[in-house]
């Protein structure tokens, strides 16, 4: 990989990363005052957002994917790894391509499968929350495995001897 | 399809990530009888249908937050206050502290960190052997993951669509069972131990529940809006996130809110990860029951097993190979919904199951390999993990007899229910 490649990956991560931590914090953030917010509404005025509690859960969703982005970039997965430290380096290493690369083919997998699930909810015209459209809450479906699986690609790629620097 | 399982197999044992191996094999699944892969999507989304889980993003922030505060200092404070007094007590106020933390920052390993770095210097020098300090604190590290609100607790709910109010209160004897049986062994140890650690003082009493005049309250909502019914736990959750950062962010400011993003990214990779294996399992548990694999799993099991009590036999012994191995929280979503089927048909009470299965992955914190708390608490005290499975081992014997005396006595569990 030449040195430009690799500066260009160094900022798109970096950039990546800044995305990632506005997003978590806002969603986060978003997630515990609404959720808050209903609790007083009910209790105290007696009423409800309508559509709060399936904002509530489509905000979960998010900050699912958006986590389990953040968990892949930190190689934070959760995973058994019972063999490979008993392995010599460079069969660690060939480990770790052959996991990297079979996550990558999985997640983008379920990348395409939910893209296509969400191009079925919008060709339905599928709604939530009081008529928006479905489709936009989950696009972050494909979002999410496609970063997973481009994060993965990208891990095992820089493995591969001789392409790291 | 052996060859497929095979393959998986392996690439599971090399490190691949749990939810790539379990996203695959539905994926086989579904492929080879026909059903369109976009199912996988549609099962995903099914994270946003489940009012429950907000419960968990919010409580590990909440988790989180406190223990990156000086809560665990003033706990501790607080319960060597209450109970140093006692001859030998120490050992007790660990536990009893451990639990109640542990219980409130969901049984992520973070309590040995917190509370076992400021227990350990204290047990010590009160006199306690090292290794018994040792076992001590990496086993109450996942104490209290039997009382309410901790993650498993909710997440066993969640999976088995039981209630969780239940759960709670099913969890309150089981739970108390572990303390009092592993303080009655640090009796036993520490008799010699005569002295006290100090003389009650009432002018530290109230000065350590001065210091913690902000937490105090915490668990008397959290649990008593739960157990009177008052708060649905979703409710419980959004109050203590709300409540935690004001107080240690707001109020008492010892974190900084430039801190506060990177402690909700640490807190949110933990919840991904958890829900990545949970949005992919509610597609390869759709397949399962699809194909039929619980019947003829009760199929196999019946042909070995007799009745009830040998099933919760077989079934400990398969818990504590699977907890050596698998994580608390994957266990929970892969393999319950397969046992559930088969311990109804031995007219097991969901509840009575779910406790069993949380105290017996409990274990799990403590067996090699991957056993979690093995690995923190080496890590955190610089020791071998041979030194500290050595120094935990007796604990884990009086914790597996008290698996035995939850799993053989419904009635502890099942009591407060119902």
């Amino acid at each position: 990989m030449n040195s430009k490649a690799t500066q260009w990956l160094a900022r798109a991560g970096r950039w990546g990363r800044w995305l990632e931590n506005t997003f978590l914090t806002l969603l986060l953030s978003g997630l515990i005052v609404l959720a808050s917010a209903q609790i007083l509404l009910r209790n105290v005025f007696s009423i409800g957002l309508a559509w709060g509690d399936g904002l509530v859960r489509l905000m979960v969703l998010w900050l699912a994917l958006l986590g389990a982005i953040a968990a892949s970039r930190e190689n934070k997965q959760i995973k058994i790894d019972l063999l490979s430290h008993s392995l010599s380096e460079p069969l660690q290493r060939a480990a770790r391509i052959t996991t990297d690369l079979f996550t990558a083919i999985v997640t983008g997998l379920l990348a395409w499968h939910s893209w296509r699930f969400v191009q079925d909810a919008r060709l339905f015209g599928d709604t939530l929350l009081n008529d928006w459209p479905a489709w936009v809450f989950q696009l972050i479906l494909p979002i999410g495995f496609g970063l997973i699986c481009y994060r993965y690609a990208v891990r095992a790629l820089q493995q591969f001897p001789g392409l790291h620097r | 399809m052996i060859l497929t399982g095979l393959i998986l197999l392996v690439l599971a044992i090399l490190g691949a990530p749990l939810f790539a191996i379990i996203a695959a094999s539905a994926m086989a699944g579904f492929y080879r009888s026909g059903v369109d892969l976009s199912v996988m999507g549609i099962e995903f989304f099914g994270i946003a249908e489940m009012p429950i889980l907000v419960a968990i993003p919010l409580f590990t922030f909440a988790g989180f937050v406190l223990s990156e505060s000086q809560s665990p200092q003033r706990l501790v404070r607080l319960s060597q206050a209450l109970l140093g007094w006692l001859p030998g007590g120490l050992a007790i106020v660990c536990m009893a502290g451990c639990a109640l933390f542990t219980a409130f920052t969901g049984a992520s390993g973070v309590t040995i960190i917190a509370l076992g770095a400021l227990f350990f210097p204290a047990l010590t020098k009160a006199g306690y052997d090292e290794r018994f300090s040792l076992g001590l604190i990496t086993t109450s590290g996942s104490l209290g993951l039997l009382f309410a609100p901790s993650l498993p607790l909710i997440l066993y709910g969640v999976v088995a669509a039981a209630s969780i109010d239940q759960l709670f209160l099913a969890g309150v004897f089981p739970g108390l069972l572990m303390v009092i049986l592993l303080s009655a062994y640090s009796f036993w140890i520490n008799r010699r131990i005569r002295t006290s650690l100090a003389e009650i003082s009432g002018k530290e009493v109230l000065a350590a529940l001065w210091d913690s005049a902000w937490e105090i309250p915490l668990p008397i909502v959290v649990l008593g809006g739960i157990y009177s019914g008052y708060f649905a736990v979703s409710e419980a959750a959004a109050v203590t996130a709300l409540y935690v950062m004001c107080v240690e962010i707001v109020v008492r400011r010892e974190i900084p809110w430039r801190e506060v993003p990177r402690i909700m990214r640490e807190s949110m990779v933990l919840v991904g990860a958890i829900f990545m294996i949970l949005g992919i399992s509610l597609a390869s548990t759709n397949y399962m029951i699809y194909a039929g694999v619980p019947e003829r799993l009760f199929a196999i099991v019946d042909t070995y097993v007799a009745g009830p009590g040998s099933f919760l036999l077989a079934l400990i012994i398969f818990l504590l190979i699977l907890g050596a191995i698998l994580d608390i929280f994957s266990a929970i979503i892969l393999i319950v919904p397969l046992v559930l089927p088969v311990a109804a048909q031995y007219g097991i009470h969901p509840i009575h199951l779910g406790i069993v299965f949380l105290a017996t992955m409990q274990l799990g914190y403590l067996t090699p390999p991957v056993g979690l708390n093995l690995f923190i608490a080496s890590f955190r005290f610089e020791r071998s993990i041979v030194e500290i499975y050595r120094a935990t081992l007796p604990f884990f014997v009086v914790l597996l007899i008290s698996v035995f005396i939850i799993a053989y006595w419904p009635a502890l569990s099942l009591v407060l229910v119902d």
